[in-house]
């Protein structure tokens, strides 16, 4: 719960940076945003892992406690005269899926909807992010979200994996509202900066998440987590 | 004197010390963003050092000639000219601001009484060429001594002008203006052995320019993906090879270097050598891909060895062997367990850069609480020394200063906890033969010699 609770501010923090880095001068950073989206990416997977871990606790009964899922690493202050916490446990958690894909491209092609109409219709779901917040009994998100596209669909149980899209209809009218805006006008990341526009506007005026509890201002995780597969597929 | 090592310990014996030698920049509490130094590099012969700032501004230091009164105290570094290189612009297409910032000064060899630098902010280049006047004609023939013309029915007689002393001037004149060649933040430039070209990199791309020619460079290197969203590292720096024109090398945000060579193809797409050290994976961690991406890459003077700098660590490559470094030195290893708030406070994208000493046997990297670090290559000895005011007495010798790293902390250590991070240590620049080094802290320049017993 502490490992969830940590991943999901993390997210809600990059998010918000990301926001940030917008409004700053010079305009949107290449280097930066990837480097975001990066981290979004891991606390998405961590936190997929460890809801997924606590959903199948719930089902099956309780489980001797495990290493990996004990407290959160308390956030240190610069400067300030915390006093050190362990170390990161979630980084101990993350291991396990990380692990399995050190920088590996994720295809999630979320603007193949778009006009541009180069992209393969069925676009494949950001597996990890769809299927435990579906509540679907399935196999690990991270080794299927490891596949790439054209392998992963290929294969029989790609539909069970939830490697195919499972639509959700008043996401993706506002996607790609957000979509259809002209590339060349706010820059490389049109789509992002609409989808943060639209679906975080409460969170980004509350600023920044501090401390570990996330701010009442927050979505449930499911929701932040569709939104911040979007945003990371962006890059 | 080129032989002499950097960094030696603190101890007495043959190691040298650090001395303090000149600090440059206002004191005040206050820092104004414009001031804050973005970038420092000493020319080709050491006898000037620019310093860039976030607000556009170049400051060009020259050694004095050594004062024979006093031969234990070498030349100090004096103001030799200033100038605004860049000022901020702005993009009307997409709506936004390019920073005036100087990312980079790299010097040209000098070849005439004049000297010429290239500055660099995100997407203009410029070349600039600093002269001394120190002569003025006077007696012209058409125009008075305040240059209004006189009136032609008055002349008389013709005088030949004459060249008369006057106070030096230090002129700035920018030859060359090098725009719209980069769509994305332009991280790097290095100027070629040949003399004659150089290149500039950005995020996603790198052109080779001639100096001579503005309206034209060729892309050499071309990373951007078909499709943006499959875009998963950039480039982060690049330099060309010391002796080896056709050579130069580019590193990622994954923590990758590749060196191509230009004599293979037109488009250097695919490397020559690809130098990557496999991850350990005791010590991955959720942040572990951020603090791999290289911030600064360095070529040895020797040409055989380079340097990369990332979050945590300096490695030595041998550009013989690609599939890991020589040698690596930790820099601030303590901030491993601290990456989360890091990165909450925006610490963990601080780009470090690293820089070699003449003779390649020491390296030195800046880290928080203005605190610097060198490495001797030969006894392995590191050392930890500090740029502050306190210690800013005229040679005053830098105590060595120690992070400690838990249980109990001796006296004169300094917790990981009491470390000031917004006190950072980004650019260090080292003299090309003697131990002479410049240190920007924020708004301020230090520069520090060994001590000569």
């Amino acid at each position: 719960m502490e490992v969830q609770k940590e991943a999901q501010r993390i997210m809600t923090l990059s998010v918000w940076k990301m926001y940030n880095s917008r409004l700053q001068r010079g305009g949107l950073r290449l280097h930066r945003s990837l480097q975001l989206s990066l981290v979004m990416r891991s606390a998405r997977e961590v936190y997929l892992s460890a809801k997924l871990e606590e959903d199948e606790e719930g089902r099956l009964g309780p489980q001797p406690c495990l290493g990996e899922e004990g407290a959160g690493q308390p956030p240190l202050q610069p400067a300030a005269a915390a006093s050190p916490g362990p170390p990161a446990p979630e980084e101990r958690a993350a291991p396990a899926d990380r692990g399995n894909a050190p920088g590996a491209v994720d295809p999630e092609p979320m603007e193949t909807q778009d006009s541009s109409g180069d992209a393969p219709p069925a676009a494949p779901a950001p597996g990890a992010g769809r299927r435990p917040a579906r509540g679907v009994s399935l196999p690990p998100p991270a080794k299927a979200s490891r596949k790439r596209r054209s392998s992963s669909l290929d294969k029989p149980g790609a539909a069970e994996a939830g490697l195919v899209p499972t639509k959700k209809a008043r996401l993706e009218a506002e996607e790609e509202e957000g979509e259809r805006q002209p590339q060349g006008q706010d820059g490389p990341f049109p789509s992002l900066a609409k989808v943060l526009q639209t679906r975080f506007s409460g969170m980004l005026r509350g600023g920044p998440p501090k401390g570990p509890e996330p701010t009442p201002g927050c979505r449930p995780g499911d929701g932040v987590l569709s939104i911040l597969v979007r945003a990371v597929v962006a890059f | 004197m080129a032989g002499v090592a950097g960094g030696g310990g603190g101890g007495g014996g043959n190691d040298f010390q650090w001395c303090f030698s000149q600090v440059k920049g206002a004191i005040d509490e206050d820092v104004a963003e414009a001031d804050i130094i973005s970038t420092v590099e000493f020319n080709y012969s050491g006898d000037l050092l620019a310093t860039g700032d976030k607000g556009g501004r170049v400051v060009i230091f020259q050694r004095e000639q050594e004062n024979k009164s006093r031969p234990h105290s070498r030349g100090e570094y004096n103001v030799y000219s200033t100038f605004q290189s860049h000022e901020p612009e702005f993009d009307y297409l997409k709506s936004l601001e390019i920073e005036e910032k100087i990312n980079k000064i790299r010097w040209l060899p000098q070849q005439n009484a004049a000297h010429f630098l290239l500055s660099t902010n995100d997407k203009t280049i410029k070349l600039w060429k600093i002269s001394e006047r120190d002569k003025r004609a006077e007696g012209y023939n058409l125009k008075d001594e305040d240059g209004r013309l006189r009136d032609p029915f008055r002349i008389t007689a013709l005088r030949v002008p004459i060249l008369k002393p006057m106070d030096l001037m230090v002129e700035a004149s920018p030859r060359r203006i090098f725009a719209n060649a980069h769509t994305y933040h332009i991280n790097s430039i290095s100027v070629n052995s040949d003399h004659e070209t150089y290149l500039s990199a950005d995020d996603l791309r790198i052109n080779l320019w001639h100096l001579e020619i503005t309206d034209r460079s060729f892309n050499i290197v071309d990373i951007k993906p078909a499709n943006m969203e499959e875009l998963t590292e950039v480039i982060t720096a690049s330099e060309f090879h010391p002796h080896h024109c056709n050579v130069f090398v580019y590193s990622s945000s994954k923590g990758t270097i590749r060196l191509c060579d230009m004599r293979s193809s037109a488009l250097c797409d695919r490397h020559s050598k690809f130098f990557e050290e496999p991850e350990d994976p005791s010590s991955r961690s959720f942040f572990s891909e951020i603090i791999s991406s290289i911030s600064d890459v360095k070529f040895s003077h020797s040409g055989r060895y380079m340097m990369t700098r990332d979050y945590l660590s300096v490695k030595v490559w041998d550009l013989n062997m690609e599939n890991r470094p020589v040698e690596t030195y930790q820099v601030h290893e303590y901030l491993r367990s601290k990456l989360c708030s890091l990165y909450e406070n925006d610490c963990i994208f601080d780009k470090f850069e690293c820089c070699w000493n003449g003779s390649d046997s020491a390296i030195m990297t800046g880290s928080y609480n203005n605190f610097f670090r060198m490495f001797d290559r030969n006894t392995r000895r590191d050392i930890t020394l500090e740029a502050s005011r306190e210690s800013s007495k005229p040679r005053a010798i830098l105590k060595p200063r120690k992070v400690c790293t838990g249980g109990k902390r001796k006296k004169d250590e300094i917790s990981v906890d009491s470390l000031d991070f917004n006190k950072k240590i980004l650019h260090t620049a080292w003299h090309p033969t003697e131990n002479i080094i410049a240190v920007a802290a924020t708004n301020n320049l230090y520069i520090f010699q060994d001590k000569i017993n």
